[in-house]
This record gives structure tokens, C-alpha cells and sequence, in this order.
């Protein structure tokens, strides 16, 4: 492993990574050997099938949304480089204490990270449509589309206050005010 | 009074035996003074003396809880604890100068503590455990419950003893033993005090967790170390060898462990019974508490931490017999523990203060005001220590407010003064000293702490619980980001909370679920979810209820009252139809789900506003149903179960047709006769699709419609058969449901479409033959086909989704909230268009 110089985790890399993400170099470092580990053809990104192999992802209601996403909004081509991989995990770093936050673990980052999980299209909004699909995924099962789609319109009824049946990003955040999203969308990283 | 060693069955069963021998007696003695009379009433007091004085106290502990809260100054500025033992007081005040009672009669008997008053509160907490958050914190709770109770003990003791040695104790001599088994006692932090105070306080999830957690689990190790100083002591403190302190440490992994065990063997065994009781709602309330019960009182019987058992026996039980039981069962378990946990905490703190005014004290200011402050010092030390080591691994780290609030809420209560009042005084000479000390540890506590503690936590800005309607934008973006966390840890290596929680509760669905369920839930489903829906549904519609109430029978009233049911529907007029559906969407709060609206407009079959509700409210109650998962029986079946299957049947679909009723038939008001003759031309062409004759009796109609969804069907007459035999249509293979309740499954497909409740004999033809007809077509059966196009242009919907799931209670089309009757309009348009494409679809399915 690591015989690709390209891929090989450069010193000054790593300094810079820590910097701009708050990632000790211990914590890099792990991920690191995680991402070769995920990346199994050694050729330095991980595809939406390296990801997939992980059993738990693979089983998950929504792994495939999440994959989706980090494919592509976070990589590009399908693929994902190790820089963009700790890029994407620099953002669920906890950022509660004032010091540790940098500009990915915002937040708003979080939330917008959430966002783009129901908004593929990137229109900045969620509609019944998008809405549906990530519920149909996560209900699973077979239910009632007609059980569905009641959730999904009581869902947009719900956070919709421009009456334009789509949910805006700036909705979206209402409704998580008094959710410790902040919290929930934050792990431990091990060292 | 409350000396009862034995239960109150036994009481009542010696009391039986009493009475007759007493009879006799008298009869002997009466015989001897002057001749027998005939007496037209006796007073025979001793006959229920017992029963009668444990009643009484009963009925005095809640008279004094509903008089408290009639003043809103007290109850705002003292907690009801406090109050209580006030009360106490005052009561064993009177009682000791006036002598009626003996002294014995009314002083807390520790047996009776634990033995009848302490499990219904313990299983209460357990039950109503908020498991994420406690299984989140669990090794926060574990670190406190274990090592800092175990730290205060040898803390306390040691200091205690140590202060011998200076005049502060004014030369009483205290042993090291006794000393230490009076810290193992007094450092535990009650539950019962705990409860009673932070549910009064309201902080948040996460701290009341640890406190509240810390105090049920630390019983173990309290438990343990009591057990251990005592015998100890017992022994003597030079014959103590090195192995019975290494056996007492093994002890404490028996007794936690051995706890924990028992506890979720017998919630185990509940859940499994509650598969069967199908046929006996009317007992699963009470097999759940016995079971519970029997779970702590074993656990007693061997000995190990009952607390622990009833508590993990709780927890277990509400897992999974929520899901068992019905919906009745489930209220009134919940009712019942709830009336029996708080009527026990009342009684508990009434007798505390009760039992103070007693002889048996030994004031000795040194040692009490001691007591006292070790207690509050090593509380708090022991937090800040402990919490900053939990810090190192928590996500979310424990501040310090707090902190501050953790070793605030530190609070000591019943179980230490039971305790205390058992301690062998040949064995422990400085009994009274200590039973005192609790006392004033107790009172300082529940009194100073817990009136001062609410005002500190406003004032120190504690975050507080969050008191707020679950909204489903919030319960759905909180399972998302669940699954989001999870999957990143899982990708990144890290192993969190997350990926646990994730693979327990997998192991938990494939193992544990299924064994235990009458009803495997789907693979992959998401019952939290629906249940949220279910739920801010269930609390629209009583919203509606409320809100409507005289409005909407007023609306019925207006209708004609002659329409018979199941043919004189189509002659209502569209009068009706705006007047109801009007009325109610202007009682609609806001966030009401739109097609709640849908329901109730034609109400007008039951001239009574109740049943018009009820059926209104059920109806709605069902939307969130998950196909296989979620178990609502209907609750007909309590009055119905021995009525014979088919009765029984009926009943319990009876609300399920309801549902389906209005709007189909709304749609042939605004259709018109038109529609009418669609609905015949379709239902003619049935004949073809449906092996049997359309005939008459509701019976036969259910048979009917079953016969078209399953041809495999045999028996319809038997509920069970009907709905075992139904098998998943829709192509995805039936991850392991071995379904067999009644209506739930796959089959309530099939169960949905049965309609005992028209017992119209067949007035109106089209009718009859639509009652029998399939999917698709039969306006009664509402079910109008949703389209791809309707729901949304992504979904591909399969003929399956088209036939099975055609049963639409609302345009799909809607998601703000236009005019009710627009609506209306445009669904039966899409009914019109779509109608005829859907037998066909089904029938290649079939």
C-alpha cells in the first residue's frame, strides 16, 4: 500500500490538511489508512462501489443517497480523492467549542449538508418530489404510496411558509432550531 | 396500620379466617351472657382493620396530592415532596401526642417499602425510560452509578470514622464498619426523591438522564456495599480476611449482572406472552405488571439488585408489548403505572414524614451536621472528577453548569431511610444516631435542594427540556441524520454511537423482534416514523375534535337522517357535503394534515356525534399504518372476542370501512349520475373477474372481496385463515413475515377491502355488486388509483402499486392547502380517467 506516490500522504499536505480542516495528524493519519483500506484497487479515490462494500452503508435505508452525495457534490467523476474524502469528514467534526470550529464544521455547513441529502437537483429547494424519494427510502417497506405522499405533504405543510409547496433552505433550518443538529451531526474522531 | 408483612391478598384471605373464628367466639360468648339474637348489622372494625387503615392512607395520600395542586402558590414554590412530608409531619405530630395509634402502626416498616412500595415506581421509571437518551449516556451513568457511589461510600465512611478521633462527635465512640455501612446507605442517590424533583424542574433530556440513571443504577453497588459493611460488621472486624472482601467484590458483578438478567428474562417472557393474547385483551395490563412484578420480587429472592431487574424488565416490555397489545391495553398499562407510581411516591413521602416523630432518634449535632456535609462535598467531588474522566469519550461533554446541577441534584431519599430503619441495633449499636442523621440527610436534601434546586436551574440557564409537538419535518430530518452519522462512521472508521446503536438495533429486529412480535416488521421500515405520523395525527384530529365540538353535529343534524346505509348515499345532497367538510376545515388547526378533511364528510350515516367522531378520529388513526408492521388492533375486541369469529370480525373491521366511505361517495355527489353508471358499467364487468356470484349478506361480501384478492383464500368466515394465507403481492420477496394477527399484514389488503359494515340488503344494485368487485373500480373501497403522474413523476409504479395500493383517501396532487371542494373536484376527475385502466392490472396480478 502506498506505493503510489501521488496518493502518498505528503508531509506539507498534512500540515496544510490539519490547518484548514482542525484534524490533528494523528486523526489524518488514521483516516488515511481507513481511506487505503476502503480503497481496495490501490489507485488513490474511493467509487460509489468501494463505498457500498461496506456492509453497514450497503444495508443502510440511505446509504445510496449519501453516497450519491458525496459523489457527487464532494468528488468528482464518481470518485473521491483522499483530500475531498477529509474534506467531506472535516465537516462532521464537533464544533461546539469555540476553537475547534473552522469553516467546514460550521453549523450551517452540517444543516446544508443535510439539505443536499433530500435536494439533488441543487435548486436550492426541496420539493414534494425530493421529499418523497428520501421518505420512500427511508420508510421502506411496502406502504401506501397514498401513505407516503399524506406524510410528505404534512411534512412541506409543515416547515412551508411561503406557501410555494417546496421547502427552502432557510425553512429547512427553522425546523432544526430546537434540534441539537449541531450535536447529532458531529463524531468522534479517534486519534 | 401499614405493618402488613404479608400481602393484602393474604390479609383478606386471613382476614377471612379471623372473622370466622371470631364469629364462633362470639357466638360462645353471647351464648353464655344472654340468649342469641338475630342482629340486622354488626360493627366489626377488627374484621378490616387492616385493609381499612391502608385504604385510608391511601385515600389520604391523594386527597393531600389533589389539594396541593389546587393552590398553584404552593405547588409552584414547594415541590410536592416536600409538601407531603409537611403533611407527614404534622399527621405523626398528632398521632404521637394523642396517642391513638401505636407508635409501630404508623412508622415506614422497610419491608413494606420494598416490598410494595418501591417496584411500581422503579418499573415506572423503567418503562417510561427514554432508551436513546439513556443507552446514549450509558457510560457516563455507569461510571457515576458504579464508581462514584462506591467512591462517596469509602469517602464518607472513612471521614465519618476518621472524625472520632476529634470532640467534634462530643465522645460518641463510632466503629469503622458501622460507619462505612452507613455511608454505603446514605451516599446512593435516590430515584424516588430524584424523580420527584426533576420531573418537576424540567431540565434537560441529557442531564436528567444521568442523574436519573446514576440513582437506578447505582442500587447495585449500594446494595452490595450495604450488604457487605453489614455482614462485615457482623462478623467482626478482626475476623475479616482478604477473601471475603475479594467474595463482596464478586458479589457486586453477581448481584448487578444477576439483575439486569432477571429482569430481562421476565420481559422477555412478557412480550412472548402478550404474542398470545390476542383473544384476552382485557388482561395484558395485568400480565405486564405481574410479570414485572415477579421479576423483581425473584430477584429479591435471590438476592440480587431488584431495582435493576424491574427496571431492565421495564425497559424490555415497552420495547416490544406496545406493539403486541392493543391500543386499549397500551393506554391502560401506561395509566395504570403512572396512578400506581405516583399514589406509591406520595405514600412514601408521607410516612417519611410520618416515621420522624418517632422515639427512636438520637440527635447528635456533631455527627448529623457531619453527615451532612460530606455528603454535599464528596458529591461533589465525586461528579467533578467522574464527569471530566466521562468527558474524555463523550461526543457532547458535560459542562460545567452541568456539573454544578448533577451534584445539585444528588439527591438522598426513601431507600436509605428504609435502610436505615432495618440496620440489626445488637449488631450496630449507633442505630439511632444513624437512622437520625438519614433523616436529616434526607429532609436537608428533599427540602433545601430540591426547593432551591428549580430556581437555580432558571437561574444558571440550564438548557431545558424541550416541551414541543413532535413535527414530522423534525422526527424525519432526525432519523436522517441517523443514517447519515451512522454511514459516516461506518466509512470513516470510527466506529461511533451511531454504527452501535445501528447494529444493535438490526440485531434486534432480526433476532429479537421476531420472536417476540406477533408481527415482523419489514425489513428496512421505519416504524418510529410512522408512529410519529400516526401520532401527530391521532393529536390533529382530537384537535378537531375539540375544536368542532357542537359544530359539527350541528352540521349532521342538517342532513337528512333518512339516508340508509349503503344506498341512500348517492342521494345526498351537495348541501351536506359543504356544510361538513366546511365546517371542518375551518375548526382545522394549522399543520392539520391536509386530507384529514377528507374523512368525516359524510358522517351523516350515525345520527350520533360520538360515534360520528369516533369513527372520524379511528379513521384517521389509520393513515400511518405500516403494512406489516405496526399492530392496531382494533379495540371492538375487547367487548367482541368471545362472539364467535365471524362476529368478531365484523367488529374489528368495522372502523376500517368507515375510513374508506366518505370521499369515494363524495365523488359520486360531485360526479353525479354519471358517475353512477360508471360505477355499474364496472362493477358488470366483475362477474369476469370474480369467481363467485355477487350475493348479499355482509358475510358474503367479505368472502367476496377476499376471494379477489387471494384466490387462495378458503375459509373467509375465520379471520385468522384469511389473512395467514394472504401473501405479499407486491414483487418484493416477504422478508420474513410470518404474519398471523388479525387484520395487519399484508392481508389488510385484502381486510380492507371487506365491508361488513353495510348491511344494507342489496337496495341498490350497483352497490351490492361494487361491494363485491375488485380493486380499482368499487368507489366504496375508495380506491382510487393514484397514478405515477399524481404522486410524483419519479416513482415508476408498478400494476401492483396501481392495484394494491389504490386505496387513496386523498389527491395526491395537494400538498398546501387549496379549497376542500376544488380538491375534491380534481380527484374525481382522476378518478374518472384512470378508472377504467385497473382491473385489468390487477387481474394479470392475480
Amino acid at each position: 500500500m502506498g506505493s503510489n506516490a501521488s496518493i502518498m500522504l505528503q508531509q506539507e499536505d498534512l500540515q496544510n490538511i490539519c490547518q484548514q480542516t482542525g484534524f490533528t495528524t494523528k486523526q489524518v493519519q488514521r483516516l488515511y489508512s481507513r481511506f487505503k483500506t476502503l480503497d481496495k484497487r490501490d489507485c488513490g479515490f474511493l467509487t460509489r462501489e468501494d463505498l457500498l462494500c461496506i456492509p453497514e452503508v450497503n444495508i443502510n435505508p440511505l446509504g445510496e443517497r449519501l453516497i450519491d452525495v458525496i459523489m457527487n457534490d464532494y468528488g468528482e467523476n464518481n470518485k473521491i480523492n483522499f483530500k475531498q474524502f477529509i474534506f467531506l469528514l472535516a465537516k462532521f467534526r464537533h464544533g461546539k467549542v469555540k476553537a475547534s470550529t473552522t469553516e467546514f464544521n460550521t453549523r450551517e455547513c452540517k444543516l446544508r449538508f443535510l439539505f443536499d441529502m433530500y435536494d439533488r437537483n441543487h435548486d436550492m429547494k426541496i420539493d414534494r418530489n425530493e421529499l418523497l424519494e428520501v421518505l420512500k427510502m427511508m420508510v421502506g417497506g411496502n406502504i401506501h404510496e397514498e401513505q407516503i405522499a399524506t406524510i410528505a405533504d404534512h411534512t412541506i405543510s409543515e416547515l412551508d411558509k411561503d406557501g410555494d409547496k417546496s421547502i427552502t433552505f432557510e425553512e429547512f433550518c427553522k425546523t432544526l432550531e430546537r434540534i441539537d443538529a449541531d450535536d447529532k451531526m458531529s463524531m468522534k474522531f479517534l486519534s | 396500620m401499614l405493618r402488613s408483612k404479608y400481602s393484602i391478598v393474604f390479609i383478606i384471605i386471613f382476614g377471612l379466617i379471623i372473622h370466622k373464628y371470631y364469629c364462633k367466639e362470639q357466638t360462645y360468648e353471647h351464648l353464655q351472657s344472654k340468649p342469641l339474637r338475630f342482629h340486622v348489622a354488626e360493627f366489626n372494625f377488627d374484621h378490616v382493620s387492616n385493609v381499612y387503615a391502608i385504604t385510608l392512607w391511601i385515600l389520604l395520600g391523594s386527597l393531600a396530592k389533589v389539594g396541593f395542586h389546587l393552590s398553584h402558590r404552593l405547588t409552584e414554590k414547594f415541590p410536592e415532596s416536600c409538601l407531603l412530608i409537611i403533611l407527614g409531619l404534622i399527621v405523626g405530630a398528632l398521632l404521637y401526642v394523642t396517642h391513638l395509634a401505636e407508635q409501630k402502626a404508623y412508622v415506614l416498616n422497610s419491608e413494606t417499602f420494598f416490598l410494595f412500595l418501591l417496584p411500581p415506581i422503579i418499573l415506572e421509571a423503567g418503562y417510561f425510560m427514554p432508551n436513546r437518551p439513556f443507552f446514549d449516556n450509558l457510560g457516563t451513568i455507569l461510571l457515576l452509578a458504579i464508581v462514584n457511589t462506591l467512591f462517596n461510600t469509602i469517602c464518607i465512611g472513612l471521614t465519618l470514622w476518621g472524625f472520632q478521633f476529634t470532640p467534634i462527635y462530643g465522645g460518641t465512640q463510632f466503629d469503622m464498619l458501622p460507619c462505612l455501612v452507613f455511608a454505603a446507605l446514605i451516599s446512593a442517590v435516590d430515584p424516588v426523591a430524584v424523580l420527584a424533583t426533576f420531573t418537576e424542574i424540567h431540565v434537560n433530556d441529557m442531564l436528567y438522564i444521568v442523574v436519573f440513571g446514576e440513582s437506578l443504577l447505582n442500587d447495585a453497588v449500594s446494595v452490595v456495599l450495604y450488604r457487605m459493611f453489614e455482614s462485615f460488621a457482623k462478623i467482626g472486624q478482626a475476623n475479616i480476611i482478604v477473601m471475603d472482601v475479594v467474595l463482596g467484590c464478586l458479589s457486586f458483578f453477581v448481584v448487578a449482572l444477576g439483575g439486569v438478567l432477571i429482569g430481562i428474562i421476565f420481559g422477555v417472557i412478557a412480550c412472548f406472552t402478550t404474542k398470545f393474547t390476542e383473544h384476552t385483551p382485557v388482561l395484558e395490563p395485568l400480565i405486564i405488571l405481574v410479570y414485572a412484578y415477579l421479576a423483581y420480587l425473584t430477584s429479591e429472592m435471590f438476592s440480587v439488585s431488584g431495582i435493576l431487574a424491574i427496571t431492565f424488565c421495564g425497559m424490555v416490555m415497552k420495547q416490544y408489548v406496545s406493539f403486541n397489545i392493543s391500543k386499549k391495553s397500551d393506554a391502560t398499562t401506561e395509566y395504570v403505572l403512572k396512578m400506581l407510581s405516583s399514589i406509591m411516591e406520595t405514600i412514601i413521602f408521607m410516612f417519611m414524614g410520618l416515621s420522624t416523630v418517632s422515639d427512636n432518634h438520637s440527635w447528635n449535632t456533631g455527627f448529623v451536621l457531619m453527615t451532612i456535609l460530606l455528603c454535599l462535598v464528596y458529591r461533589v467531588i465525586g461528579i467533578a472528577i467522574f464527569t471530566n474522566i466521562a468527558n474524555c469519550w463523550r461526543l457532547l461533554e458535560l459542562t460545567r453548569i452541568d456539573m454544578l446541577i448533577m451534584s445539585y441534584g444528588g439527591l438522598r431519599g426513601a431507600i436509605a431511610f428504609a435502610l436505615a430503619l432495618v440496620l440489626d441495633e445488637t449488631k450496630i449499636e449507633r442505630k439511632k444516631e444513624f437512622v437520625t442523621a438519614t433523616i436529616a440527610v434526607v429532609f436537608f436534601t428533599v427540602f433545601i435542594q430540591g426547593i432551591t434546586i428549580g430556581p437555580l436551574v432558571k437561574l444558571l440557564n440550564v438548557r431545558r427540556k424541550q416541551i414541543e409537538e413532535p413535527t414530522m419535518s423534525a422526527k424525519l430530518t432526525n432519523r436522517m441524520m441517523d443514517h447519515v452519522m451512522t454511514c459516516l462512521e461506518e466509512i470513516s472508521g470510527s466506529g461511533g454511537s451511531n454504527s452501535l446503536r445501528d447494529r444493535i438495533r438490526n440485531f434486534d429486529r432480526i433476532y429479537f423482534k421476531r420472536w417476540l412480535l406477533r408481527d415482523t416488521p419489514e425489513i428496512r421500515m421505519d416504524i418510529k416514523l410512522l408512529q410519529t405520523f400516526k401520532k401527530i395525527n391521532t393529536q390533529s384530529a382530537m384537535r378537531v375534535h375539540d375544536a368542532s365540538r357542537g359544530l359539527v353535529p350541528a352540521a349532521a343534524a342538517t342532513t337528512s337522517t333518512a339516508d340508509e346505509p349503503g344506498s341512500g348515499n348517492n342521494l345526498k345532497s351537495d348541501r351536506r357535503f359543504e356544510n361538513i367538510s366546511e365546517l371542518i376545515a375551518a375548526n382545522l388547526p394549522e399543520n392539520t394534515v391536509p386530507d384529514l378533511m377528507f374523512f368525516e364528510n359524510r358522517g351523516g350515516d350515525h345520527h350520533h356525534d360520538d360515534v360520528q367522531m369516533h369513527h372520524f378520529l379511528d379513521s384517521n388513526l389509520f393513515n400511518a399504518r405500516p403494512r406489516a408492521a405496526i399492530h392496531h388492533r382494533n379495540q371492538d375486541e375487547t367487548a367482541s372476542s368471545d362472539d364467535g369469529t365471524h362476529n368478531r370480525f365484523e367488529k374489528s373491521y368495522h372502523h376500517r370501512d368507515h375510513r374508506y366511505l366518505p370521499s369515494p361517495l363524495d365523488r359520486e355527489h360531485l360526479r353525479g349520475p354519471k358517475t353512477i353508471s360508471k360505477i355499474i358499467h364496472n362493477a358488470n364487468r366483475l362477474p369476469a373477474i370474480d369467481p363467485h356470484p355477487a350475493t348479499t349478506t355482509p358475510r358474503q361480501h367479505e368472502s367476496r372481496s377476499q376471494s379477489i384478492s387471494t384466490t387462495r383464500e378458503n375459509s373467509p368466515g375465520s379471520s385468522k385463515h384469511r389473512t395467514k394465507s394472504l401473501s405479499k403481492k407486491s414483487n418484493q420477496t416477504p422478508p420474513s413475515t410470518s404474519v398471523h394477527s388479525e387484520n395487519e399484514g399484508t392481508g389488510a389488503t385484502a381486510a380492507e377491502r371487506n365491508h361488513p359494515w353495510r348491511h344494507s340488503s342489496a337496495t341498490d344494485e350497483a352497490k351490492t355488486l361494487n361491494v363485491g368487485s375488485k380493486h380499482g373500480n368499487d368507489p366504496h373501497l375508495h380506491n382510487l388509483p393514484i397514478t405515477g403522474e399524481d404522486i410524483s413523476g419519479t416513482y415508476q409504479k408498478s400494476p401492483e402499486s396501481m392495484g394494491e395500493y389504490a386505496t387513496t383517501t386523498k389527491p395526491e396532487e395537494q400538498s398546501s392547502r387549496p379549497d376542500v371542494r376544488v380538491l375534491f373536484k380534481k380527484r374525481s376527475q382522476n378518478t374518472l380517467e384512470h378508472q377504467d385502466d385497473d382491473p385489468d392490472e390487477s387481474v394479470t396480478r392475480l
